[in-house]
């Protein structure tokens, strides 16, 4: 089912505003510093559209628009108008979040390349999905840190950078030094935008999924509404301040692995100020040649690091990209950024319970019994091949935890079986599963290929059957042996 | 019997922070002038003397809040001049916006008293030169100039900023986002625009090489 971007292009509903059309004004500045680039710019459909107003991000709200469509093609004809209305609607609602600017261009850059999405370009897009705020100069700054902590940066703080030091998704990370001398890391949002965030995912759910076709369309609304609410989840600071004191005290001096501290005293909603850790990402750390060795090392710490917080913290950590781990100089790991994070609680943690049986013994039995449970899969026909699917979709996912001795990550071909999968997935519209599928599939894509890109090469099975421990759960009847 | 210079000041600062104290207890349409002129222990004909309208009370402590705001906005400038981070068009406007909003929030429910008048989009080029309008025009241009736009701004462009700016003050006075944070959005977004456009429209002799 390969489409050409002009097919794609076709599948976009018709604009609406053709009068205003006329007015449009190109791109008739050159100067970067002006707002020209907000400025429509007339090729075809939908051009008014600010944030879909380049090629890439087009072709991923074009193909995004082809796939919903597709779940109509047997609908009544009445319920097909109405929800193509409901998507042009949405579509002006995206078309107004323009901090997913990023998002939506990586994300079509890499499905105008489909089927032949390559590991690196898949890899790629899976980065860059976050929001993506205006920069901030200081004396904006000045006035958010005056609002929320009382005073002037200059007064509160010893010292403080009024160049960013990274950017945030909502806003941008500035280092600090505290009167009491500790160094410090300040994140700040530009303001009022997670109110504008969690607005525009109201509307877009709203939008997007209102009609009900079948079990399959309500199981994807859900998952919808999950990616949704962890999305506003991210927007606030305060949130996340507790999600971070309590995963810190997840980890002990032995483990190696640090969770900044919380200067609750200078964050609110909008700041987060925390201890700084010192160290560099993963491409910085990869360029300095480390040895396997060193490689290992980090790569066991990060799987560990996942397992303890879902097993003895009950939480999942569902937004696992590099720039949330710092590889330090004394060879522990820094985990950062705990937005995302969920808490598995209710039934969610009973059916990961009953999917550690399914899944955790690499037995193909076992699976199916999963996945059946999981998706809700029947003995109907049309059942089959999803099944098939994700039977292989869910081995890949866990043959690394169920491989006694070491487990190669950087198998570049094993890697490519992953994405194939997921995609033939997707075209097979099969979306029955719960609420944290979405979750679940990036965090294990998120896992596959940061180990993927670390060429790491180590047991998971000794330090999962270890983590898992902590569960209490009674495995006597399947958990696999390992003499690590 | 002559009433002194002295004299009349400190009448007018009786009366004036008289008036602020009613206005923040009771709200400014509650207080009336015979209220202010009650509580400050004077006739209400005396207190017409020195204003002639509950606006006009408004209007001199708005005058003495922005007066202490671009005294702060100066040294703030000068002290950290020299600093080798350049500061954009956009930020300098910002930041004269900005100090003045701080300087004006005990004052900002009921400065709409003043939307006909000072803060008028339409406030006259011909008011006295100390007024509002004239000193923050002016110091406005002292930015543009700085940033190499030619001395004698073109009015429109100035008019144009006025208007940008009086409604920022209008949208602040209503916002009801927490600590009106988007009024700070609405500003950075609205500086950012003037000063893109402004530089858009900069005769292409005076642009940089690298935008050609
Ligand atoms: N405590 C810290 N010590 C050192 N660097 C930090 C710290 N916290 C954040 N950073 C730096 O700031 C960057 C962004 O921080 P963080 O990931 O928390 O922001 P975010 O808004 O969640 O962004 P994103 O969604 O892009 O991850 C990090 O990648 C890291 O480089």
């Amino acid at each position: 089912m390969a489409l050409t971007v002009a097919q794609l292009m076709d599948a976009l509903p018709e604009s609406e505003d053709r009068e205003i059309e006329e007015l449009a004004v190109a791109d008739r500045v050159a100067d970067p510093r002006s707002l020209a680039s907000m400025w429509p710019v007339p090729v075809g459909r939908f051009h008014r559209l600010r944030l879909l107003g380049t090629l890439q991000a087009k072709i991923g709200a074009a193909y995004l628009f082809h796939w919903v469509r597709g779940w109509f093609r047997n609908a009544e004809e009445n319920k097909r108008l109405l929800a193509e209305t409901h998507w042009k609607t949405a579509l002006r609602v995206l078309d107004s979040m323009t901090y997913l600017r990023g998002a939506v261009m990586k994300l079509g850059q890499m499905l105008a390349t489909l089927p032949n999405v390559a590991p690196k370009e898949f890899i790629e897009a899976l980065d860059c999905l976050y929001f993506q705020a205006p920069p901030m100069h200081w004396s904006l700054l000045r006035e958010l840190v005056h609002n929320e902590l009382g005073d002037d940066p200059e007064n509160i703080f010893a010292s403080f950078d009024k160049q960013a030091f990274a950017a945030a998704s909502l806003g941008q990370v500035h280092r600090a030094r505290l009167k009491t001398g500790e160094d410090v890391v300040v994140k700040i949002q530009y303001p009022g935008i997670a109110r504008t965030i969690r607005e525009d995912m109201r509307n877009l759910a709203l939008f997007m999924l209102p009609s009900r076709l079948n079990r399959d369309w309500d199981c994807l609304k859900d998952q919808v509404d999950d990616l949704c609410l962890r999305m506003e989840y991210e927007t606030d600071y305060e949130r996340e301040a507790s999600t971070q004191e309590a995963v810190r005290k997840l980890f002990s001096e032995d483990d190696g692995i640090v969770v900044p501290r919380v200067f609750r005293e200078y964050s609110t909603s909008r700041v987060l100020t925390m201890e700084r850790l010192d160290g560099v990402h993963l491409d910085e750390f990869m360029a300095t040649n480390p040895s396997d060795d060193v490689r290992n090392e980090f790569a066991r710490k990060l799987l560990r690091s996942g397992y303890r917080m879902s097993y003895t913290g009950r939480l999942m950590y569902a937004d696992l990209h590099p720039g949330n781990f710092l590889f330090m100089p004394d060879g522990r790991l820094g985990l950062l950024d705990f937005g995302m994070v969920v808490p598995i609680e209710g039934e969610f943690w009973e059916l990961m319970r009953r999917m550690d049986r399914g899944f955790s013994t690499g037995v193909q039995a076992d699976r199916i019994n999963g996945i059946k449970e999981w998706s809700w899969i029947t003995d109907e026909r049309q059942d089959a091949e999803p099944l098939r699917l994700l039977d292989q979709f869910t081995d890949w996912t866990w043959r690394s935890r169920s491989t006694i001795g070491e487990y190669d990550f950087c198998d570049e071909a094993e890697f490519r079986r992953g994405i194939d999968l997921f995609l033939a997935l997707l075209r097979t519209r099969f979306a029955r599963g719960r609420s944290q599928t979405l979750s679940i599939s990036r965090l294990n894509f998120g896992l596959a290929s940061f180990l993927y890109r670390l060429k790491a090469k180590v047991a998971v099975l000794p330090i999962a059957e270890q983590e898992v421990r902590a569960t209490g759960w009674d495995r006597s009847e399947y958990a696999l042996r390992c003499d690590a | 019997m002559r009433i002194t210079t002295e004299a009349k000041a400190a009448m007018r600062l009786k009366i004036v922070e008289t008036a602020k104290l009613l206005f923040a207890e009771r709200g400014f349409e509650q207080t009336t002038t015979r209220d202010i002129a009650q509580a400050a222990e004077i006739a209400t004909g005396t207190l017409f003397n020195y204003f002639p309208t509950k606006e006009a009370i408004v209007q001199e402590l708005v005058d003495e809040a922005l007066r202490a705001a671009e005294v702060r906005l100066s040294e703030q400038t000068s002290s950290s001049a020299g600093t080798d981070l350049e500061v954009s068009l956009d930020e300098e406007l910002f930041a004269i916006v900005a100090a003045g909003l701080r300087a004006l929030k005990p004052l900002r429910t009921y400065l709409s008293a003043l939307w006909q008048t000072v803060f008028s989009p339409l406030a006259s080029a011909t008011d006295d030169s100390d007024s509002f309008r004239a000193r923050h025009l002016e110091c406005v241009s002292s930015v543009l100039v700085r940033h190499g736009f030619s001395a004698d701004v073109a009015p429109n462009v100035l008019q144009l900023y006025w208007t940008l700016y009086t409604g920022v003050l209008v949208f602040w006075t209503s916002d009801k986002s927490p600590k009106q944070e988007d009024t700070l959005a609405l500003l950075d977004q609205s500086m950012r625009m003037f000063a893109g456009w402004l530089i858009a429209e900069r005769p292409p002799s005076r642009r940089k090489k690298s935008s050609a």
